[in-house]
């Protein structure tokens, strides 16, 4: 489904060339729950980044069900984001005036999807996430747990090929991070979609089905588990 | 599109004060703006009115010589026979009466003005004009008096009153010095401050005697409906001239030139304030859109990382300056219609604040404003419009931040 090869990425700060990235060469699978962890600055978020088509990549070359990502323009690249692809982040990005029912419906409408449609589906995720009776909260009025929660239904509810969670529990207790990824293994489980994370929470490596280890900006391990 | 349009009116609501003191500010400039412009259109409209009523009726027929050295008021360019040009412009429509202008020292105790004075018939010169209905001390001219009718300011000036005397020195039509002893019958006070401060009026029999005009007049006033259009008649009463060698005719257009300059001088000042809230618009809105784009910054990294059009992230902001610019222009319209009302209605007295000013206006005592529907549509379109204009450049900056460098702001 993801090829990665040989891929780097090298960022410019001041006159100084950081390498993020060195060479590094994966595949991902449908329907994968996978982790990418590694320390801070290892090139974790860069990677999923790429993937996500959120970045370029210095060289090398990512393809996405055999499509290569560098030979699209900048719309092609919104519109697989808007149709193939789900996210997640660390801080939720979760729009303050919107209630949870409008964050998760937002995804729906950027796909033209008609009203009735659109009523269906967000109740119906919101609800799967545990979030009955939440709909007309604002964010604010949530706390950090329910956000994720309406945050992983965004990125779920337009059926996404790929979901890709940037620390997705890192802003939160213990607990409240193993509730989500607990929703998120059974959603995996569910619907199929394929789950790749970034951390470095020894935790949340312990949910992953494969875990990458990334030191410097090159894979050190890749460790698939029962 | 209902959905961005949603979110910008939360957006919108999210931060309450900021938009009401952004909105404020262009409603402020708005109503300035309408205030400023009623005010200068029922100045303009009412010296209109009061240069017909007071100063030169509809248009005036003089000799080609007398107009061309008009400030002087020369009398031997008088029109030696009136009655032929009365008679050419016969069943054309135009009402006229006789005048003699003509230039004199006024004396009264030890002190002296020069002045205009106006030599007029008592009996047709009410047809057009409305000097008599302004009377405010002692009588207006009966023919045959051996007085005289003086502005308000001029008598004041003068330090004279109704039944004191006067003395007019002159020249008579053939450069002859002459004195007019005269009584004062009356004093007038005109809304037009031209009349007001620097003329006298006396009947035309005792000019035309004194003056030796024998008959003659420096100019007939005419006056006809059409005076706010008056090219076309113009061209008929030229044509119907052209039979008397030596004779014109001057619209009121072309002989109030000095107050058609400052109106259109005015007028030009009028879009200068109309620049300025553009100027309020552009501060005020790009600021606020400013800061609502960089505290939104994660916001649109997230948008745009889940696939939505830079296109649409504009329009929202794009939508929410609108929104500030429909809301500053309502209360902008809204007070600035009450204030215009006020204006149209109570009006302002400036003899009060500005005394005997000149300000190039025909108007003295209180101004009214005039309703200007263009401007008050147009101020509210051009708020609106500006507002969003002003959205464009900070929305765009945000846009061309890359998507994860948004997703990290911080």
């Amino acid at each position: 489904m993801i090829k990665v090869e040989n891929v780097t990425k090298i960022y410019k700060v001041g006159q100084t060339a950081v390498h993020a990235l060195r060479g590094v060469t994966l595949n991902i699978e449908e329907g994968e729950f996978l982790s990418i962890a590694g320390p801070s600055g290892s090139g974790k978020t860069t990677l999923l980044n790429l993937i996500g088509c959120l970045d370029k990549a210095s060289s090398g070359e990512i393809y996405i069900s055999e499509e290569a990502v560098s030979s699209k323009n900048k719309k092609e690249l919104a519109l697989l984001r808007r149709q193939r692809l789900g996210f997640v982040f660390q801080s939720f990005n979760l729009i303050p005036v919107l209630s949870a029912y409008e964050n998760v419906s937002f995804a729906l409408s950027l796909l033209g999807i008609n009203g009735t449609q659109i009523r269906e589906r967000t109740y119906g995720i919101l609800e799967e996430v545990g979030l009955k009776g939440l709909e007309k909260r604002l964010p604010g009025e949530l706390s950090g747990g329910q956000q994720q929660r309406v945050a992983v239904a965004r990125a779920l509810i337009k059926e996404p090929d790929m979901v890709l969670a940037d620390e997705p529990t890192a802003n939160l207790d213990s607990d409240t991070g193993r509730e989500i990824l607990d929703l998120m293994v059974a959603l995996n489980q569910k619907h199929g979609t394929t789950f790749v994370f970034s951390t470095h929470d020894r935790m949340v490596m312990d949910y992953a089905h494969r875990l990458i280890l990334l030191h410097d900006g090159q894979v050190t391990a890749d460790e698939r588990r029962a | 599109m209902r959905f961005l349009i949603s979110l910008a009116w939360k957006n919108l609501s999210r931060y309450r004060r900021r938009t009401m003191i952004t909105a404020g500010a262009l409603a402020v400039g708005l109503v300035f703006f309408i205030f400023m412009d009623g005010w200068l259109q029922g100045a303009e409209r009412e010296s209109e009115r009061n240069i017909i009523w007071y100063e030169s009726g509809s248009a005036k027929v003089t000799t080609v010589e007398y107009l061309e050295d008009l400030k002087s008021m020369p009398l031997k360019h008088a029109i030696d026979d009136p009655a032929a040009v009365e008679g050419v412009l016969e069943g054309t429509g135009v009402t006229s009466t006789r005048r003699t202008v003509f230039a004199g020292e006024i004396f009264h105790g030890e002190g002296s003005l020069y002045a205009k004075v106006i030599a007029l018939d008592p009996g047709t010169d009410e047809n057009i004009y409305k000097l008599s209905e302004t009377v405010t001390q002692g009588r207006y001219l009966q023919p045959g008096d051996q007085g005289v009718l003086l502005g308000d300011w001029l008598a004041q000036d003068l330090g004279v009153e109704v039944g004191e005397e006067i003395i007019i020195r002159t020249r008579t039509r053939f450069g002859a010095f002459q004195t007019l002893d005269l009584i004062v019958t009356g004093v007038l006070n005109s809304p037009n401050p031209v009349i007001n401060k620097g003329t006298a009026f006396i009947p035309l029999s005792l000019a035309d005697e004194a003056l030796e005009m024998d008959g003659a007049v420096t100019e007939l006033t005419l006056y006809f409906p059409e005076w706010q259009n008056p090219e076309d008649k113009i061209r008929i009463i030229e044509d119907r001239l052209s039979s008397i060698p030596g004779i014109t005719v001057q619209s009121w257009k072309d002989l109030a030139q000095d107050f058609l300059m400052i109106a259109q001088a005015k007028s030009a000042g009028s879009s200068i304030l109309l620049v300025l809230v553009f100027i309020i618009a552009a501060v005020g809105i790009s600021n606020t859109m400013l800061m609502a784009v960089y505290e939104r910054v994660r916001e649109i990294g997230m948008m745009r990382a889940m696939g939505m059009k830079d296109g649409a992230i504009r329009a929202t902001f794009l939508f929410e300056a609108g929104g500030i610019g429909l809301l500053g222009a309502a209360i902008g319209v809204g007070l600035g219609v009450i204030v215009n009302w006020l204006m149209v209605t109570r009006g302002i007295n400036m003899m009060a604040l500005m005394g005997r000013m000149d300000i190039g206006y025909r108007v003295t005592g209180i101004f009214y404003g005039a309703w200007h529907p263009q401007a008050i549509v147009g101020g509210f379109v051009f708020g609106v419009i500006a507002a969003m204009l002003f959205s464009i450049i900070p929305s765009s900056r945000a846009l061309k931040m890359e998507i994860t460098d948004c997703l990290r702001y911080e």
